[in-house]
């Protein structure tokens, strides 16, 4: 059975801070949204997303209803979101309006006015942006197929089960997030969702109280909850928690490791993208001590392999995404990519199995486990200042390199970088310089960025 | 501790906060909470974690880290470690 097409049993399917939901009760919701959503063509939702209840049932309506969803952060930039509605043309818009050009149907829900002929593939399920609120344009096309097979495969490997409750604890539009949903639910497990974040009192309130089972990070959330003294809280009810959406830090991998194997829990270090739907591998937990540092191996029902000529980690499985989109004509396209990713990273094998990334064949970086392209901050800052710019970093920092005279050009780039991308000015630096470095051949130095500008 | 010293407490802990925060320091009063304002997210709250414990030269304690909701709840827990406000 698919996960959302869920279950009508009396068991708790999703646990807010106010209510607790039965697969029941969700399962009438989901059908009493549907009816919004009549259409006699496939149509596309646009949801804004906040971890709650009414955002999940309007998400699992729009897909038992046979319709494609796009999901994107309550908080995007505004700009941003009016062209993403000008480019797309969701037939529905869910969140608070009022939105141009849209009626209000239900509630949150809203109808364009007018509506426009537009097809969208049949097995089009989902759309998610490749670097969730920072900005982009594209999104990536899943399946239904896509993300029923690797909510298959994380509820297999992860070992959930119908008793697990697990903290939905990253946003729903993140592709990280929504898989850890859409897993559960897959499971007949119980979800807890809250929009409070690891390091407020009321979360572990919430946690506690809720007898949570496991938790998700980020590098950054890791990082967090190492400060706040993460290894000194009892927390009975934890069995596992993961870890994906960037290298972690290896020291850190082996102190949460150590922590786990102490008191007897399992910490799953992942690695995936939103265009695997998103999860690619993973290392057992009882092998993170031995592997840390290593992405693990191909999770079930998919394959790894390294590209010989280039060292390319390739990745094949049903939850290969079908392809990206750029405007509404890409929503009619089929799967381009018949099961196969080119990731982008470069990696090795041990003897083991274990695959290791060494490196990374396109400029981006990640920070706050979100993605960002740095060829395309140095166009967008550009075509803004109209001065060259070069852009290097680390998985830690963005280095943003300016040529100019002008101090004052810093400020106005640490204001367009704060608008744009929402990013805390820790994750980034500016510098104004002379002259950008450059190799011999003209071309920009981006060693010697990286290097020279820590 | 004489008077100045305090005064400057309070001043030293307005700067951390616009600075960590990346907000004016104008706008910094006893009633600003976490996440009444976008810029105090939790990247800001443990830049500031980390500034504060530079600065004053301390290690705050895990339910301190989770406590400190306000400008004025950092002060009362910053008391715990010695450093007076007015």
């Amino acid at each position: 059975m698919n996960f959302w097409n869920v279950r009508s049993s009396a068991a708790p399917a999703v646990v807010t801070e106010e209510h607790t939901y039965t697969y029941l009760e969700l399962s009438e919701a989901i059908q009493e949204r549907k009816k919004n959503y009549h259409s006699d063509e496939k149509q596309f939702v646009l949801i804004l997303c906040e971890s709650r209840y009414d955002v999940m049932v309007a998400y699992l309506a729009a897909l038992q209803a046979g319709h494609a969803v796009m999901l994107l952060n309550h908080d995007l930039n505004e700009d941003l979101l009016k062209e993403i509605i000008h480019n797309y043309k969701p037939c529905w818009m869910y969140g608070e309006g009022p939105f141009p050009g849209y009626d209000q149907q239900d509630g949150l829900l809203w109808k364009r006015e007018s509506q426009i002929q537009a097809a969208v593939h049949p097995n089009l399920a989902l759309l998610l942006s490749t670097s969730g609120t920072t900005g982009s344009r594209k999104f990536v096309r899943l399946s239904y197929q896509n993300i029923q097979s690797n909510a298959e495969s994380i509820a297999e490997y992860l070992q959930i089960d119908s008793s697990e409750r697990g903290v939905a604890n990253l946003p729903l539009s993140y592709s990280y997030g929504l898989s850890i949903v859409n897993s559960h639910l897959q499971a007949g497990a119980t979800v807890l969702l809250t929009n409070e974040s690891i390091i407020s009192k009321s979360f572990w309130a919430f946690f506690q109280e809720q007898r949570a089972t496991s938790f998700a990070g980020v590098p950054f959330t890791y990082q967090m909850l190492q400060r706040i003294g993460f290894f000194k809280m009892e927390l009975p009810y934890l069995r596992q928690f993961t870890q994906a959406g960037g290298r972690l830090d290896e020291r850190l991998v082996k102190q949460f490791g150590d922590y786990a194997i102490k008191h007897k829990k399992r910490f799953y270090v992942m690695y995936g993208q939103t265009e695997a739907s998103p999860r690619m591998a993973y290392i057992p937990a009882e092998k993170v001590i031995e592997k840390a540092g290593t992405i693990g191996i191909p999770i079930p029902g998919g394959e790894l392999a390294i590209d010989r000529e280039t060292n390319e980690l390739l990745y094949k499985g049903p939850n290969v995404m079908m392809g990206y989109a750029e405007c509404i004509e890409d929503l009619a396209k089929g799967d381009e990519l018949n099961g196969v990713l080119y990731t982008g990273d470069t990696a090795e094998k041990d003897a083991g199995g274990f695959y290791t990334i060494t490196g990374r064949t396109k400029r981006f970086v990640k920070l706050f486990g979100l993605r960002i392209n740095l060829d395309e901050v140095e166009k967008r800052l550009e075509q803004e200042i109209h001065l060259p710019v070069a852009c290097s970093g680390t998985d830690d920092k963005m280095i943003i390199v300016i040529e100019t005279e002008l101090e004052k050009v810093n400020n106005m780039v640490k204001h367009y970088i704060e608008d744009t991308y929402k990013l805390h000015k820790s994750a980034y630096r500016i510098h104004t310089v002379d002259s950008i470095p450059r190799m011999s051949n003209g071309k920009t130095d981006y060693m010697a960025i990286k290097d020279g500008f820590q | 501790m004489c008077k100045g010293v305090v005064k400057l407490n309070e001043q030293k802990l307005k700067l951390i906060f616009s600075e960590a925060l990346e907000i004016d320091p104008e706008i910094i009063n006893d009633e600003l909470a976490y996440n009444s304002i976008a810029e105090w997210d939790s990247i800001a709250h443990m830049a500031l974690v980390a500034e504060i414990d530079d600065q004053f030269d301390i290690m705050l304690d895990t339910d301190d880290v989770l406590d400190m909701s306000s400008f004025s709840k950092a002060k009362e827990i910053l008391t715990k470690y010695d450093i007076t406000f007015e």
